[in-house]
């Protein structure tokens, strides 16, 4: 059985930021098999800077990155008023770090690698937040 | 007439003259040469007896002739029996094999140049045992201008030994510290190797839809078994890289060029980096020639320096925590590198108890990475040191030779020293 995004998220936009080039290689062409939109971006402040911050409804954000981290990004994100639903990716295995993520707002913190399935639930969870 | 008693020489001789026998003889009072002769003999007693305590034995060699003696002690120590004549080809008889070629090598030089040398070596017993010896031989010449050698022969066989195993002991030191860096860098290395398998499953992932895609986008699937591939290899180089640093290994020697070995300790580090927050800037001279060493003993004290400037900086937050790695030429061939940091500094009153084995600063830290890393590099025959900065912060440098002749291994040293007596100069060449 092949699964895809929910009907009505279709076509949505979801914007990868992260430094590893192979992530963003790999990861959008997952997410458009899915049935999404996606843009990917090198670093938050990349992110930032682009058209996308307004469009995009769903962010997925690696955590340590050069630079701004995706937490400060986050911060930064409130902090302009935008309410981005968030999935953050690590290859960091850290237990203790995914609960404090998800209490400051984040939908969701998996671990790499991940299985597809899981991408897909947390992308879901994150479009459902609006 | 005064009653004493005293030695005397006795001789007689026939006298060829006609006539009844004739003799001649004198009569000598030798009290005093038999006093020298007690002298001499108690003085041999004493040198005999001093080369039994210190296992040295000395020697004489007509070069021309290849006439050797040996001292009692040589006899011993060599286990030949003393009525041997002793010739080269008995002495090569008993000379490990592995330095066989080196002693020809020696011999070769002394016939040629008559002078001083110095020479340590091998011996393989007949029961396959092993003594060190070392050699120091004087060249004079008699008035013909004939080459003689006088020398002497220490085993040193003891001393070898424990200095091995004072090596080997050094080695586990290294060996625990690296593995207790390991504890530290397990969630680097963790991240290291978990980037390529995401890479390898999302491509795979990817892979399974296009080719279910109607009709099948062959095209990108085979991008992304292009891709996974890439992230398999990229898995196992961290693997194989992780396990040279980690393994248990008796020191090698070779040509190791810093840059390389730095460029591999830091791209290993770099989760543990970003993790800190850390801003690393390489400074790699472009000319370095290589160091001859260990590659990764060398490695181990570059990861011990970058951990320990991660540490200075982790409770640092109102400046940038930079952290500078730069490697240059040094006076004397020399490469140096240094690691430079932005944390908490050096109080200069005690630098040197940071290198002092089981001194630390951290809590649960097991303190022995500087003491052993210092050890690292005095055996590639160079020095590591430390002073803080004129900002804020401390930089650590070590510094090593990089010409061959300035490294030696523990086994036959094989060193022949010429000196050149006149004029007081010593040249160190290196024979293997």
């Amino acid at each position: 059985m092949v699964i895809t995004s929910l009907v009505s998220f279709v076509g949505s936009l979801v914007s990868v930021v992260d430094d590893d080039e192979s992530v963003r290689e790999s990861l959008p062409d997952l997410l458009r098999e899915l049935g999404f939109e996606v843009e990917a971006f090198s670093s938050g402040e990349e992110f930032l800077a682009s058209e996308c911050v307004g469009e995009t409804k769903c962010l997925i954000l690696d955590i340590a990155m050069p630079g701004i981290s995706g937490p400060d990004l986050q911060r930064e994100l409130t902090h302009r008023g935008l309410e981005i639903p968030i999935v953050f990716i690590t290859a960091n295995r850290d237990e203790t770090v995914r609960p404090s993520l998800l209490k400051q707002g984040a939908v969701e913190c998996l671990f790499k690698p991940f299985s597809d399935t899981a991408l897909l639930d947390a992308v879901n969870a994150a479009l459902r937040v609006k | 007439v005064d009653g004493s008693e005293f030695p005397v020489e006795l001789a007689i001789t026939r006298i060829p003259l006609k006539g009844p026998p004739s003799f001649t003889g004198y009569l000598r009072d030798i009290t005093e040469r038999k006093q020298s002769e007690k002298e001499l003999r108690r003085s041999e007693a004493f040198l005999a007896e001093a080369q039994r305590l210190s296992a040295t034995g000395s020697f004489s060699w007509r070069v021309a002739t290849d006439e050797i003696m040996w001292s009692e002690q040589l006899y011993r120590i060599f286990e030949f029996d003393q009525a041997v004549p002793v010739t080269l080809e008995l002495v090569c008889m008993r000379t490990h094999p592995e330095d066989i070629q080196s002693m020809y090598d020696m011999i070769d030089r002394a016939r040629r140049t008559g002078s001083d040398f110095e020479y340590e070596h091998r011996l393989q017993m007949p029961d396959r045992s092993v003594k060190y010896l070392h050699m120091v031989a004087h060249g004079t010449r008699d008035q013909d201008g004939r080459v003689e050698y006088i020398g002497a022969v220490q085993d040193v066989t003891e001393r070898r030994l424990s200095e091995e195993a004072l090596g080997k002991v050094r080695s586990e030191l290294a060996h625990v510290a690296r593995v207790s860096s390991l504890g530290v860098m397990s969630a680097s290395i963790a991240h290291e190797v978990n980037q390529p398998l995401s890479g390898i499953i999302t491509n795979a992932s990817t892979c399974l839809r296009m080719l279910a895609a109607d009709p099948p986008n062959v095209d990108g699937a085979r991008e992304t078994a292009r891709r996974t591939i890439r992230d398999g290899n990229r898995a196992s180089d961290v693997v194989t890289r992780l396990r040279a640093l980690f393994s248990k290994k008796n020191a090698t020697t070779e040509w190791v060029d810093l840059n390389e070995a730095a460029s591999e300790v830091i791209a290993l580090s770099r989760s543990e980096l970003q993790r800190n927050r850390v801003i690393l800037r390489s400074e790699l001279a472009h000319d370095l020639p290589p160091v001859t060493g260990d590659r990764v003993q060398l490695q181990q004290v570059i990861l011990n320096l970058l951990l320990n400037a991660l540490d200075a900086m982790s409770g640092v937050d109102d400046r940038p925590r930079q952290l500078v790695i730069r490697t240059e030429r040094d006076e004397g061939d020399r490469a140096r590198l240094t690691v430079q940091d932005a944390g908490v500094g050096l109080d200069t009153e005690n630098v040197e108890r940071l290198f002092e084995a089981f001194y630390t600063t951290k809590s649960g830290g097991m303190g022995i990475g500087l003491s052993v890393s210092r050890s690292i590099i005095e055996n590639h025959h160079g020095r590591l040191w430390a002073a803080p900065n004129e900002g804020p912060g401390a930089t650590f440098s070590f510094s090593i030779p990089y010409r061959p002749e300035s490294a030696t291994s523990v086994h036959s040293l094989g060193a022949i020293r010429a000196s050149d007596v006149a004029t007081g100069q010593l040249q160190a060449t290196r024979n293997q």
